[in-house]
C-alpha cells in the first residue's frame, strides 16, 4: 500500500500497554488520512455521551499520504478528540517535526487511550515505545517543557506538548510544538492534560513507503523552490498573514471590542507593516519555504511569534493597540498553551459583560496588564480565571442577564478574527464550520466583499462556502498539508493530486478528493447528531448579537447594518439544499448512502431520526 | 482633486509608501489611479473606496479614501 504506512500505534496510559495495529486499504481509500482517519476512529471507538475529559476519550494524532514528504508545505500534523469545549467532534492541525518522525517510525496514526496515574510523556523511537515520567515539568509552561525535552532528546525530535492550560483542563487549551506552533483549538490540549499526558516525543528513521520515491523527491524539491520564488516575487512573507489586518480595518471586518466595532483608528499600530518593522526572527513549519511566524520582542523581552489571528483577537478585539503588549499576551497564551483566539474572545466577552453591567469586575478593554494577570489566573484556574478558562459560552451562562447573545461563539468555539456583523457569507462559514466557529474551513470574506454584493444572501455565497470547505476543511486536512501555497500564492491545486498520485501510485483527480471531503463533512455532522440528538438548525447560526440592530455600526462602510435573521436562515437553507442535508442540517439517509456512509447512518439512527 | 490612498501588505514595498494624500485629475478611474502610483500590472489586487469594493472603470471623487490590497485568502 504505497503512500500509507498502513500502521496504527495504539497506546494505553492506564495499562501502559502498546499495540501496533494495521488498517486496511479500503479504510485508507475511503478516509485518506488526517481528519478523515481521526474522525472515523473516534466515530467507531467512542461511546456517545462520554466525558471528553475522562479516560474514555481518545487523543488521536493522524497524518496523511503526503504528510512529511518533502513538498510544499507538508509539515502539518492533525490532532483530534471529542471536544471538551463543544461536546462534538474536535480537531486541529499544527506544524511539527512529529509529522515526518511519526511516519518514519512507521505510523500514520497514534491513538492514546486511558489515563496515566502520574504525569507522563510518551517517547516513540521507531518500534520502541516508552512511558517516561514528566513530573519534573508538570506545572511548567510549553517553552520550559520543550527545552527540557530538547535537552533529553535533541532539537530534531518531534514534540507535541501542553502547558499549564492543558494540565488544568482549560477547555480551549491547545497542543503546542516547535517555536510558536499550536493546534487543536477545541481543547485538544485539555484532553492530553486529562490523561496526565504532558508530551509526545517521536523519532523515526525508516523510509516512508512511496510508489515513486525518486520521482517525488525531484518533484517535491523543485516545487518547494518554485513556491519560494513565488513568495519572494509577491513579497507575501514580508507581512505573512498579518497583511490582512489593514484590509479588514478598511472594509469594516476587524474584530474590535468583542466584535461590537468593526474598525478602529489605532488599528495601524498593530498591523502587518508595524509587525514587519519590529521583526527580530522568523519561524516556520518543517517543509515550508514561506515561513509565516513573524517574531518580535514582547514588552517583557520574550520572543513572541505572531500571526493575524493572534493580533486580531488579543489586540483590537481587546482594544490593545501596543504591539509589544499584544506580543506579551500572545507569548503568555503560547507558554500556558491557550488558544489565542478563544483566549482573546473570552477576555473580550468578560470586559463587555462588565461594561454592560451584568457582572462587576476590574477588567476593562485596553487594560493589557490586567489581561496578562487574568491569563495567569485562567491557567491556574484561580478566582475568575476558573471561569475564563472555560470559554465565553460557559461564562455567559454563568453571568446570565442576556449576555449569551454576545458571547462570540458558535457551538461553543469562539469566532476567529473576522467580524461578521455584516458579512452573511462569512457568518455562514463560521456557523457551518464542523468544529465550531473556525476560519480554517472556509474563508469567503474577500470573495464576498469584492466579487458579490456584500448584502447578498444568495446561492453564490453558499456555493463558495461549500467549495472552500471541500478544499480547506477537506483536502488539506486529509492529505495533510498546509493550504498557504494554494490560498496565498495561487499554487495550483492540481499539484496536490500530483503529489498524492506520485506517492500512492493512484490516479485520483480533484473530483475524487471532493467525494472524500463530502463524506467527512457528512460524518462530522452525524457525530454531532449522535452527541446531540435534539440537534436543530439554530446550532448553525452565528451569535444572536449579529442580528441585533442596536449593535449596528454608527459610522463607516456598514453603518446601520447588521445581519437579517430571516435572510440568513434562507442562506443556511441554500447551503443545506446544496449539501442535500435536511432542514436540521443533517445528511438525509439517501445522502448518507450516496456518500458511502450507510453503516454510519444505521448507527446514527439508533440515537436520532434520519430523514 | 485630492484623495487619500492606503496601500496594504506587500504592495507597500512595491510603490514605496503606505499611506498618503495625492492630487489626481478629475474623472480619474480606479484603474488609472493604479497606473498613476505604479502598482505593478501583474499584481492581482482589490481596490476599495470608503470601505466598499470599487470596479476598475469607476471614477473616483474628491475626498475618497482608496485602499489597495493584494487578494488575501484567509490564513
Amino acid at each position: 500500500m504505497n503512500g500509507w504506512t498502513g500502521n496504527i500505534l495504539r497506546v494505553n496510559l492506564s495499562t501502559k500497554s502498546v499495540k501496533k495495529e494495521t488498517y486496511s486499504e479500503e479504510f485508507a481509500l475511503k478516509w485518506v488520512g488526517g481528519r478523515g482517519f481521526a474522525l472515523k476512529i473516534l466515530w467507531d471507538e467512542l461511546k456517545p455521551g462520554i466525558d471528553p475529559l475522562g479516560p474514555d476519550n481518545k487523543f488521536i494524532v493522524a497524518l496523511g499520504p503526503i504528510a512529511g514528504i518533502p513538498a510544499p508545505n507538508t509539515g502539518k500534523t492533525v490532532v483530534a478528540a471529542k471536544s471538551p469545549l463543544t461536546g462534538g467532534y474536535g480537531d486541529g492541525n499544527l506544524g511539527s517535526r512529529v509529522t515526518e518522525h511519526l511516519r518514519r517510525a512507521g505510523y500514520d496514526i497514534l491513538i492514546v487511550e486511558g489515563k496515566a496515574d502520574a504525569p507522563t510523556y510518551i517517547h516513540i523511537e521507531d518500534d520502541k515505545v516508552n512511558f517516561l515520567p514528566a513530573q519534573e515539568v508538570w506545572g511548567k509552561g510549553c517553552y520550559d517543557t520543550m527545552n527540557w525535552l530538547y535537552k533529553k532528546h535533541g532539537k530534531a525530535a518531534g514534540i507535541l506538548t501542553i502547558g499549564q492550560a492543558g494540565e488544568n483542563l482549560s477547555l480551549y487549551a491547545v497542543v503546542r510544538s516547535m517555536e510558536g506552533r499550536a493546534g487543536g483549538r477545541p481543547g485538544m490540549g485539555a484532553v492530553m492534560g486529562s490523561k496526565n499526558l504532558k508530551a509526545v516525543v517521536v523519532k523515526g528513521t525508516k523510509p516512508i513507503p512511496q510508489a515513486d520515491p525518486q520521482g517525488m523527491k525531484t518533484l517535491g524539491a523543485g516545487d518547494l523552490r518554485k513556491v519560494q520564488e513565488i513568495d519572494k516575487k509577491t513579497g507575501w512573507s514580508k507581512q505573512s498573514t498579518t497583511g490582512v489586518l489593514a484590509w479588514c480595518n478598511e472594509v469594516a471586518a476587524l474584530p474590535v471590542r468583542n466584535m461590537r466595532k468593526t474598525h478602529h483608528p489605532d488599528a495601524w499600530k498593530v498591523d502587518g507593516e508595524r509587525l514587519n518593522a519590529a521583526r527580530v526572527a522568523t519561524y516556520g513549519c518543517p517543509n515550508c519555504t514561506m515561513r509565516c511566524g513573524i517574531t518580535i520582542h514582547d514588552r517583557e523581552g520574550h520572543e513572541s511569534e505572531l500571526d493575524y489571528e493572534n493580533i486580531g483577537m488579543l489586540g483590537p478585539n481587546l482594544e490593545v493597540f501596543d504591539l509589544d503588549q499584544v506580543g506579551s499576551l500572545n507569548y503568555l497564551c503560547d507558554d500556558y498553551g491557550f488558544d489565542t483566539i478563544s483566549a482573546g474572545a473570552t477576555l473580550a466577552f468578560y470586559a463587555d459583560a462588565i461594561d454592560h453591567g451584568v457582572v462587576s469586575g476590574d477588567f476593562k478593554f485596553g487594560d493589557a496588564e490586567r489581561a496578562k494577570q487574568l491569563l495567569g489566573m485562567a491557567a491556574r484556574r484561580e478566582g475568575i480565571g476558573d471561569l475564563i478558562a472555560q470559554g465565553s459560552l460557559r461564562m455567559a451562562r454563568k453571568f446570565g442577564k442576556g449576555s449569551e447573545a454576545y458571547a462570540m461563539q458558535v457551538k461553543g468555539l469562539e469566532l476567529s478574527a473576522y467580524n461578521v456583523k455584516f458579512t452573511p457569507g462569512m457568518a455562514l462559514s463560521f456557523a457551518t464550520s464542523p468544529i465550531g466557529a473556525h476560519h480554517k474551513e472556509a474563508w469567503v470574506i474577500t470573495f464576498e466583499i469584492n466579487q458579490t454584493p456584500r448584502e447578498s444572501y444568495g446561492p453564490e455565497k453558499a456555493a463558495k462556502v461549500i467549495e472552500l470547505q471541500r478544499i480547506r476543511g477537506g483536502l488539506f486536512e486529509f492529505i495533510v498539508a498546509c493550504r498557504f501555497p494554494w490560498i496565498e500564492l495561487g499554487w495550483p491545486l492540481d499539484n496536490y493530486s500530483k503529489y498524492f498520485n506520485t506517492v500512492t501510485g493512484l490516479n485520483w483527480t480533484l473530483d475524487d478528493f471532493w467525494k472524500v471531503s463530502d463524506r467527512i463533512y457528512g460524518l462530522m455532522k452525524l457525530f454531532w447528531l449522535r452527541e446531540f440528538p435534539d440537534w436543530n438548525r439554530t446550532m448553525d447560526y452565528p451569535p444572536p448579537v449579529c442580528f441585533d440592530p442596536s449593535n449596528a455600526d454608527t459610522e463607516g462602510p456598514i453603518a446601520g447594518k447588521v445581519l437579517d435573521e430571516k435572510k440568513y436562515d434562507g442562506l443556511l437553507q441554500l447551503y443545506y439544499d446544496m449539501r442535500k442535508w435536511d432542514r436540521r442540517g443533517i445528511p438525509t439517509r439517501k445522502t448518507a448512502d450516496a456518500l458511502g456512509l450507510s453503516q454510519e447512518a444505521a448507527v446514527a439512527e439508533k440515537y436520532a431520526r434520519l430523514e | 482633486m485630492k484623495i487619500h490612498v492606503k496601500m496594504i501588505g506587500p504592495l507597500i514595498y512595491d510603490v514605496g509608501f503606505s499611506e498618503k494624500e495625492i492630487e489626481i485629475p478629475e474623472r480619474t478611474t480606479a484603474e488609472r489611479l493604479l497606473e498613476l502610483i505604479s502598482v505593478p500590472k501583474q499584481r492581482p489586487r482589490i481596490v476599495t473606496r470608503n470601505g466598499k469594493a470599487v470596479a476598475p472603470h469607476e471614477e473616483l471623487a474628491d475626498g475618497d479614501r482608496i485602499a489597495i490590497s493584494p487578494i488575501y485568502s484567509g490564513g
